[in-house]
């Protein structure tokens, strides 16, 4: 156990040493810290500007962990997914394959490896996280959920890249691949979802009962109601509306909204989520509502009982949250699946002594 | 090593075969080394050598045989045969931004050596490869002939007791080539079975004890070759005076062939009638000044296999594998 542990740290070092000792890699990161120390300062001067309260600084915080995951996800399968196909290309696989070193050693070694790489970015963007820290309003079970949650997402490409590494043939295709694999789950489900929505369409028949403003009679100067209300005829009208509530679950598998819908958020007085987690969250708890068939606007009937605005009923984004169901875990366990079994492909595929190996390729 | 291992033959191979679709890389080969031998594995492009080495290396599973190193089977205990084996591939790669020193050193970690284990072996190796001025560079920076030798160093790292060398001499200079030549026969004589594969017959012919010839992913067997060796071959032949030795071999009745600036080229057939020549062109009073085989002894067998092979009446030949060395 230990010396196979052994084993599995030379190879994640040798990994290491060989990607992120190149200038380019230096200075990607300083670009990612340059570019979250940016957004940071910006999103402060401009919420102060609004007169925001030191709260805010969780709005902060939630857009620079959004803006890790982005340029993880965005940089991370070029990192892991020719680690494989690209050693076997330079002639350095078989090389480590007739060591004592096991096929599993030398993948996973490659996947921790690519893991670490991609957590650089959380690195250089740790000042500016600190400072929201510091600045206050972050709430603790929020910071652990949220950077919990990107560090995991982040292994995940990482280890797509390296099992699709192992399982593809040329290394662009296999990078390719991964990239298609990061866009169909962050953008792929959204046009999934949009579409599905749009395709199960259902009727749903709205009646509108208003107050009749039009027979001259005096008005009530603080409500602007007139002083005897009466009711005109129910309007009643059908429309097709999509059925988001039908779809929502593809929404799950989207990493930012994992993300999002893993992190408690913090709302307002009036109900509203005081960050970006909360905000995209929201997306994916308002589609869960479900659609009813006939949905009464009774304008005049609430007027008579005092105030009109209760004739359409509304709920806060606190309330929504709190009779929806989060989805995160679910989407979490699709990922690490997926990601485990990217892994567990590339281990058969590259294991030696090898018996069919994929056309055109060869094992060393 | 144990006695018994001594005795046992340290490669055994016997009717191994692998194809890689309908390219038939390697159809039959049968051969074994002994340790403390050099054996040359010799067979045109494509005739299945790098393949062969591969299964050997416990990279590649055959389609079909036995194969047996140090007493183990690659496929069903590759942990044994790597503990037990040292690979130079043809591929020539290295861990670009690593220095030679720590590719040593890695390599000798993912060996289960410990830290100061695999430290004093480097040093050692980049000694015995003659690297010292370029072991703390990144290895990207070396030249061909300097990554063949770090390629060698690499495959001698777990003091391996069967080391196969794929084309070890390629991209070498002469000096490197001569000091392989050595390096290679003392591991033998430390009990080392070494399998060397090259289509460079001339410097094997210096160094290996045995050869196994391999064509169209066929080992050729020991009558063939033992015949092709008895046939008629070129001797070369040079005097002082090349006037006075065309007329001795006139009056001696040997067709002389061509002649060049390096001889005269006559055909005998087996080394007893090598000497009798010889010693009637001396007693002719002929001033002799070279004597000895026009090509090496491997050269004239791999070519006489070569050609008999394309003659389809000494081997009913099969479907051509060109192209299957992979």
């Amino acid at each position: 156990m230990n010396r196979s542990l052994d084993t599995l740290g030379t190879i994640v070092r040798l990994e290491l040493q060989q990607r992120i000792r190149s200038t380019a890699w230096i200075v990607l990161v300083s670009v990612v810290f340059v570019l979250v120390g940016l957004v940071t300062a910006l999103l402060w001067a401009s919420l102060t500007a609004f007169g925001a309260d030191v709260r805010d600084s969780a709005g902060i915080y939630s857009t620079i962990i959004f803006f890790v995951l982005l340029v993880g996800t965005l940089v991370t399968p070029a990192i892991s997914g020719a680690a494989i196909n690209g050693d076997r290309e330079a002639g350095t696989l078989a090389t480590t394959q007739v060591t004592l070193a096991t096929t599993s050693q030398i993948v996973l070694g490659k996947f921790l490896a690519a893991w670490t790489v991609a957590l650089t970015f959380l690195l250089a963007s740790l000042p500016a996280l600190l400072f929201t820290l510091i600045a206050g309003g972050v709430r603790g079970d929020t910071l652990a959920a949220s950077l919990g949650v990107l560090v995991l997402e982040l292994g995940v490409v990482a280890a797509v890249g390296v099992g699709l590494s192992g399982l593809i043939g040329r290394p662009l295709f296999s990078v390719v691949t991964t990239y298609l694999v990061v866009a169909a789950l962050s953008i792929g489900t959204l046009i999934a979802f949009t579409l599905g929505g749009l395709a199960f369409q259902t009727q749903q028949t709205q009646t509108y009962i208003s107050i009749d403003y039009s027979d001259g009679g005096e008005f009530d100067p603080e409500t602007g109601l007139p002083v005897v209300i009466e009711c005109l005829e129910p309007q009643v009208s059908t429309y097709s509306v999509p059925r988001f509530d039908r779809v929502w679950g593809i929404l799950a598998a989207n990493p930012y909204i994992v993300l999002a819908d893993a992190a408690p958020t913090t709302f307002d007085s009036n109900g509203f989520p005081q960050d970006l987690f909360g905000q995209i969250a929201l997306g994916v708890r308002s589609a869960q509502l479900p659609i009813e068939s006939e949905v009464v606007y009774d304008e005049c009937g609430a007027a008579l009982a005092g105030d009109p605005s209760l004739g359409y009923p509304y709920e806060t984004p606190e309330q929504i949250f709190d009779r929806t169901v989060p989805s995160w875990f679910v989407g979490l366990l699709i990922h690490v699946v997926l990601a485990a079994a990217a892994l567990w492909g590339a281990i058969a595929r590259t294991r030696t002594p090898a018996g069919a190996l994929p056309t055109g390729s060869r094992v060393a | 090593m144990t006695s018994t291992a001594a005795f046992a033959p340290a490669i055994e191979v016997e009717g191994v075969a692998r194809s890689f679709g309908d390219v038939h890389a390697v159809r039959d080969a049968s051969f074994t080394v002994q340790p403390g031998s050099v054996t040359a594995l010799i067979g045109p492009n494509g005739s299945g050598k790098t393949t062969l080495l591969l299964m050997l290396a416990t990279l590649l599973r055959p389609d079909a045989g036995t194969i047996r190193i140090a007493g183990h089977d690659p496929v069903a205990d590759p942990r044994a045969v790597r503990q037990a084996m040292g690979w130079m591939p043809d591929v020539l790669g290295s861990w670009g931004t690593v220095t030679v020193r720590r590719a040593l050193e890695v390599t000798g970690r993912l060996y289960e050596l410990t830290p100061e284990q695999a430290r004093a072996r480097a040093s050692a190796l980049i000694e015995l490869v003659g690297l010292q001025e370029l072991a703390d560079r990144p290895s990207r920076v070396l030249s061909r002939g300097q990554k063949q030798r770090l390629s060698l160093a690499r495959a001698l790292v777990h003091e391996p007791r069967v080391l196969l060398l794929d084309e070890p001499a390629s991209g070498l200079d002469p000096a490197a080539r001569v000091e392989l030549r050595e390096l290679v026969r003392r591991l033998a004589g430390d009990g080392v079975a070494v399998l060397v594969s090259s289509h460079v017959l001339a410097e094997l012919d210096e160094m290996a004890d045995a050869a196994v010839y391999l064509d169209r992913g066929a080992t050729a067997s020991a009558e063939r070759v033992e015949r092709s060796r008895a046939q008629v071959r070129d001797w070369r032949v040079r005097a002082l005076d090349p006037a006075a030795l065309s007329a001795a071999l006139a009056d001696l009745g040997i067709a002389g062939g061509a002649s060049d600036h390096l001889g005269t080229l006559i055909p005998v057939a087996g080394e007893a009638e090598a000497a009798a020549v010889l010693a009637r062109l001396v007693g002719a009073g002929v001033a002799i000044v070279d004597f000895g085989p026009a090509v090496g002894d491997l050269e004239h067998t791999f070519l006489d296999l070569a050609r008999g092979a394309a003659d389809p009446a000494a081997a009913p030949a099969p479907a051509a594998t060109e192209g299957g060395e992979r």
